[in-house]
């Protein structure tokens, strides 16, 4: 697995036990809109920003921070690598 | 915390004035009157400016200084609706854009914050209710480089005397968190009016009023942070709200503790000071203990909000006992003094009435109860497992 894959199903595993639980794995899409369609409300977004800093060390307070990173896991993937890329 | 030399040198400076602002405070409280000399005097030590970058014109301190600097102001001055006016103005416009402002909206905003030659306010609130932010009603919709504002806000504080307001409004569906914006308004942009001074129970000092937006047509670079991202703007501002307006209340329960203590030593009944009597030393006992648990919450808070920990439980554990904290110590203050204490002139009636604001704004009691329930899981659905 390459890293980006890694890191995707770091996210995946996540949201599935955090927000969908007893989803099957397979039911959801690195694509799916997570935020249009109600699975991450405004507490959970907060939730899940917390998360990604702490599980990847991502320096929050010196990268620009938009919602639109926090859609999918494919988003939350890029802005994870491109917030650590040194 | 244990503050260093410079620290205790920046606290002193601002407790050296207290006695100058808070001149007059009843008065002023009884009329309802915002105070223009006490906001220049504070503004000339630079305090406006602790926490934002020295190239904004700030004094570049951090989060745990100015929250140690604005518990000195509370403690020395008793003009709590000032004291209030003061960092609802430095967090709510100095702080977004501080941490989300273009390099344009710092060049052209902070130095006057810090100044305080431009006065900052926020609009969150509206008439149909303040508790459900993610529904709010106010519109923005964009048209070619600008953005068009229509709606009402209620409550705004420093609304009448401020220069720019942060308002929030909706760029997309209700309920959705991508779907706040924050918008930095000019007060006299076309199309803004405000209503007058609401009349209210406490902080009367502190000037509130409702907000009315009629098409104000907004450039899209006063947008800070980007095009709905609001809600985490307003995350970052209300934690730091939190700290900054509840610190200040620590202080004012410190100089409340100072004078019951003072008052119960010196006041005589039945032959004997009445502190030492031990009903009446519980309730200062238990002062003490609220006023310290309040400020180890916050600096605590503080220190790991700093460190980049996640305290969105500490915030609102936070904020519920330094507001509650406010409130009994200010109900114990009045009966310590008896009579007295029930009298407008010794400001311990009005300390009261200041402090239940506190249990309402930045999210109610109630509400910080119903984040703490879903921050721990008890809101968050479980598939029953089959037996
Ligand atoms: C002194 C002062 C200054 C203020 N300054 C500002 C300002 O500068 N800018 C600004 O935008 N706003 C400001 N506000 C407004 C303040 O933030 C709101 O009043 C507050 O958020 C509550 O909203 P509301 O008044 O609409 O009450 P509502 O949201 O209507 O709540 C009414 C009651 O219902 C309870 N309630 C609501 N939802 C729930 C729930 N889910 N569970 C349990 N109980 C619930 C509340 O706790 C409250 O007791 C200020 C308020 C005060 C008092």
């Amino acid at each position: 697995m390459s890293t980006t894959e890694t890191v995707a199903s770091t996210i995946k595993a996540h949201i599935l036990a955090e927000f969908l639980p007893g989803t099957p794995s397979e039911e959801l899409d690195n694509s799916y809109d997570l935020i249009d369609n109600g699975v991450v409300d405004s507490l959970g977004l907060l939730r899940l920003i917390s998360w990604v800093e702490q599980r990847f060390h991502v320096p929050l307070d010196e990268v620009e921070l938009s919602p639109d990173d926090f859609r999918s896991i494919d988003a939350i993937g890029h802005f994870v690598e491109a917030s650590t890329r040194s | 915390m244990r503050a260093t030399e410079q620290q205790r040198e920046l606290r002193a400076g601002i407790q050296a004035i207290g006695p100058a602002i808070e001149a007059g405070h009843i008065a002023r409280d009884h009329s309802g009157t915002f105070s223009e000399t006490g906001w220049k005097l504070l503004a000339e030590t630079g305090l406006f400016g602790l926490p934002f970058d020295e190239e904004s014109g700030g004094l570049g301190q951090d989060l745990v200084t100015t929250l140690y600097v604005l518990e000195g102001l509370g403690e020395s001055c008793r003009d709590g609706g000032l004291n209030f006016s003061v960092s609802t103005h430095m967090v709510s416009a100095g702080v977004p854009l501080q941490r989300f402002g273009s390099a344009g909206l710092k060049a052209r905003y902070l130095p006057g914050i810090c100044a305080g030659t431009t006065i900052g306010a926020h609009a969150i609130t509206e008439p149909e209710g303040g508790s459900d932010i993610m529904r709010m009603r106010t519109t923005a919709v964009a048209d070619g480089d600008d953005f068009i504002l229509n709606g009402t806000k209620a409550f705004v504080s420093n609304g009448p005397i401020a220069d720019v307001i942060v308002v929030y409004a909706r760029t997309g569906k209700p309920e959705n968190p991508a779907g706040l914006t924050a918008f930095l308004v000019e007060t006299d942009s076309p199309g803004l009016t405000r209503g007058n001074p609401i009349e209210k129970m406490g902080l009367r000092t502190s000037p509130l009023c409702e907000l009315f937006l009629d098409d104000v047509r907004v450039p899209r670079r006063n947008v800070i942070g980007s095009v709905g991202a609001g809600f985490l703007v307003l995350d970052h501002v209300m934690k730091r709200e939190i700290l900054c307006s509840f610190v200040i209340n620590v202080g004012e329960m410190r100089n409340r503790l100072e004078r019951c203590v003072e008052y119960a030593r010196t006041r005589t009944q039945f032959g004997a000071h009445i502190g030492s009597y031990q009903s009446l030393a519980n309730k200062i006992v238990e002062m003490k203990i609220d006023v310290e648990t309040s400020a180890k919450w916050i600096f605590d808070t503080a220190e790991k909000l700093a460190e980049g920990e996640d305290v969105s439980i500490d915030i609102a554990i936070t904020k519920l006992i330094t507001s509650e904290a406010n409130v009994r110590t200010a109900l114990s203050a009045i009966q310590v003094f008896g009579g007295y204490g029930y009298t407008a002139e010794y400001g311990l009636e009005k300390e009261l009435r200041n402090a239940v604001a506190g249990t309402i704004y930045s999210g109610t009691t109630e509400i910080q109860k119903q984040r703490i329930s879903t921050l721990i899981g008890l809101h968050r659905a479980v598939k029953p497992t089959k037996a």
